[in-house]
């Protein structure tokens, strides 16, 4: 599959399309970030800082507690709300929570709900452009790193990955390390597969 | 500031999976306890400095650079060089660093590094001599271009480095000709430090990469010589006698490895 | 690399080009060497690292992000903050003082007016982006090297933006115009116009000029210009391509 590396201002389709990171100047639509556009002239960005989005799952950190609710560090220029009305559960400064995107206002603020916490783990920050390849293909990505790695690993589109304490941590940071490098390859589930059969836990 | 605060709330909760790391006895990145990251350096990287390097400690990187001018000495040395360190924490470098006057993490790096060099004694700063009233100052300058943890000691190694990289300009008439040399740096000896933490266990953590910096209960950095510790310095938490004691084992045997590093690239 | 030319007496007249070459050996419209890499610094959002001829500049971009202090905060879009340095062991000279000076204030200043043009910033209100530019190793035509490396930085990071850039600075040595000024040539020759070129729509987006020219020079070394900044244009795609290569990469050496 040939993929062309598209940059910023290059021209991407005559006339309007509608695709994200891409802007029209009356005439023709052009990639503002740098990218790639493959045989079918799709174009998908390499890099692009995340723009949180109602349904979304985050994964966060409480940073702070208030009454009307929780304050959550979601890796974004402006921190996620959650407020007390969606919430059962009684959080503490510095649980790791799931939450899906329940509102976002027009300064970016973002109220948050389906609240879960999860458990001990530790937190990596990761390029959100590159969390639909940490995923992988209905999930195939994460399934290998979950199996091999003997632990939960949840995802977040904001960027923060939680990796449960369970896991065999060198070989799951060093095989997440290799998936952010490689992340505009294809064929990286079989090579990851492979890097955790041989380096890593084995079955 | 963000950051910060971010990282000292993540820190909390950051211990409890480390310790459980640890006790398997493993880092987050697979190292021993007391192994250093892939240690490079590189030398003569800035051609408008006397002296340059850049050491890599995994991915913390830091430039040293020495550049000598005519100054007047201090009085109650008037036959000595002077020299000045400065550090820069670039903030570029971390999303924890930020721009403004030097800070005191960055006067800390600088005030280590310089006691480290300075007690050593590997230079002679009585050479320095020119005339009454005039003397060489050397003035080295430590760039922190990425911090991933650690980057007193790639200061120090890079320091070092570049010292050893040094070559003497030509003075005449009080005056520097630049762009001209007489011949390297004299140095007698190779300063290095190892920086290590305890993460309430009590076994010390060489080389802690920003995780485990900010999950630290006691931070120590030790200077070592071939033959001598050459400076020390504690950071926050405390400690025993024989932690302190065994930490200098640890911070010759380290130290041993970085000079051979610093040997390859004479 | 170029060889340093350490002096050549502090008088006007000296001759800085005989028989059409410069005192480098370039021809008039020839670009130094300029060598670009892109994602040098793992902590930041993005950077890149650019040596042209004896320029070593390096440059890291974080951002969007919370923007401190609040009150500085735009609902219109994100706030651009640049810092230019230059570092006090860059210059042949004494060792100079660190920290920002009055030139380095008025550099940030015209770096980050010449970027905000091409940079979506309405998409990330109450953000900021910030731009730290360090030059290590300086020898003329820092702030077009500079702009040249933030275009790159600001890329890598993937911060929205409608157009790459590219700077030059041309000028008038020994009666001639010439191209990307060397520092005997900025400082002994006539006049210096440093340029900063939209690469698609080809806008000028930084514009300086000391010395005396005429119009006709200037649009001649417009031209120039324009010439330069699509090969300049070039190194710095190929540096982010670069980045996505399949191949076994070489490791980065500074």
């Amino acid at each position: 599959m040939e993929k062309r590396i598209i940059l910023p201002g290059e021209k991407i389709a005559e006339g309007r399309i509608n695709a994200a990171n891409t802007f029209f100047d009356g005439k023709d639509t052009y990639a503002t970030a740098i990218g790639t556009l493959d045989t079918t002239d799709r174009y998908m960005a390499l890099e692009s800082p995340y723009k949180p989005v109602v349904e979304d799952t985050v994964v966060g950190v409480i940073t702070d507690v208030r009454h009307a609710g929780y304050e959550v560090d979601l890796n974004l220029p402006n921190s996620g709300f959650i407020p007390t009305r969606n919430v059962r559960i009684t959080l503490q400064l510095g649980d790791f929570v799931l939450c899906k995107i329940k509102l976002v206002n027009e300064v970016g603020d973002v109220d948050l709900g389906e609240v879960r916490r999860l458990p001990i783990g530790k937190v990596l920050r990761y390029p959100p452009s590159k969390i639909p390849r940490l995923i992988g293909r209905k999930s195939s990505m994460i399934e290998v790193l979950k199996k091999y790695g003997n632990g939960d690993i949840m995802v977040g589109n904001n960027g923060y990955v939680w990796i449960s304490e369970k896991n065999n941590m060198p070989i799951i940071l060093k095989a997440i390390g290799m998936i952010k490098e490689n992340a505009h390859r294809s064929g990286l589930t079989d090579e990851i597969t492979n890097f955790l059969k041989h380096d890593g836990v084995g079955d | 500031m963000g950051d910060e605060v971010k990282d000292t709330i993540m820190a909390h909760i950051r211990r409890n999976v480390m310790e459980k790391t640890l006790v398997k006895g493993t880092r987050y990145d697979g190292r021993a306890f007391d192994e250093y990251r892939t240690v490079e350096i590189q030398t003569n990287v800035i051609k408008t400095a006397e002296g340059s390097a850049i050491a890599k400690i995994g991915e913390t990187t830091v430039l040293a650079a020495i550049k000598f001018d005519v100054v007047t000495p201090f009085q109650d040395r008037p036959t000595q060089g002077v020299m000045i360190t400065n550090a820069e924490l670039l903030p570029m470098a971390s999303p924890t660093f930020e721009p403004g006057p030097p800070g005191e993490k960055s006067i800390e790096a600088a005030r280590v590094v310089d006691r480290a060099i300075r007690s050593a004694e590997c230079i002679d700063l009585n050479s320095f001599f020119i005339e009454e009233g005039k003397v060489l100052g050397i003035y080295l300058d430590l760039y922190v271009l990425n911090h991933s943890g650690n980057y007193t000691d790639a200061a120090t190694l890079a320091g070092t480095a570049a010292l050893i990289n040094t070559k003497m300009p030509r003075v005449e008439n009080v005056k520097i000709i630049r762009g001209e040399y007489e011949g390297p740096l004299e140095m007698t000896s190779r300063p290095v430090t190892t920086s290590m933490i305890k993460v309430d266990k009590n076994y010390w953590l060489v080389d802690p990469m920003r995780d485990e910096e900010n999950v630290a209960e006691t931070v120590l950095t030790i200077g070592t010589t071939e033959k001598h510790v050459c400076a020390m310095q504690k950071g926050r938490g405390s400690l025993s006698k024989t932690e302190l004691l065994d930490a200098i084992d640890i911070a010759f045997k380290r130290g041993n490895d970085l000079r051979k590093i610093l040997k390859e690239v004479e | 690399m170029t060889e340093w030319v350490i002096s050549l007496g502090g008088t006007k007249d000296v001759q800085l080009i005989i028989d059409g070459k410069r005192t480098d050996g370039r021809t008039l419209d020839e670009l130094r060497a300029i060598r670009i890499e892109a994602g040098v610094i793992p902590e930041a959002d993005g950077s890149s690292y650019i040596e042209w001829g004896n320029n070593k500049i390096v440059c890291g971009v974080y951002g969007p992000r919370e923007c401190i202090p609040r009150h500085g905060a735009s609902p219109y879009g994100a706030t651009l903050k640049c810092r230019y340095m230059m570092s006090p062991f860059s210059s042949l000279e004494e060792h100079s003082r660190s920290g920002p000076s009055r030139r380095s204030n008025e550099l940030s200043k015209v770096i980050r007016e010449a970027l905000e043009n091409v940079l979506l910033l309405g998409k990330f209100p109450n953000t900021q982006i910030e731009i730290y530019i360090d030059v290590l190793q300086a020898d003329g035509g820092t702030r077009t090297a500079s702009l040249t490396a933030a275009a790159v930085a600001l890329a890598n990071a993937g911060i929205p933006m409608k157009d790459m850039v590219a700077a030059v600075a041309v000028g008038k040595a020994s009666e001639t115009l010439v191209v990307d000024l060397n520092k005997p040539e900025d400082n002994l020759g006539q006049s210096d116009m440093p340029i900063a070129m939209s690469h698609r729509d080809k806008n000028l987006l930084l514009v300086q000029m000391d010395g005396l020219l005429t119009k006709e020079e200037i649009s001649r070394m417009l031209d120039m210009v324009e010439k330069s900044c699509d090969e300049i244009h070039e190194v710095q795609a190929d540096a982010l391509r670069r980045i996505y290569k399949t191949e076994q990469k070489e490791p980065f050496r500074w």
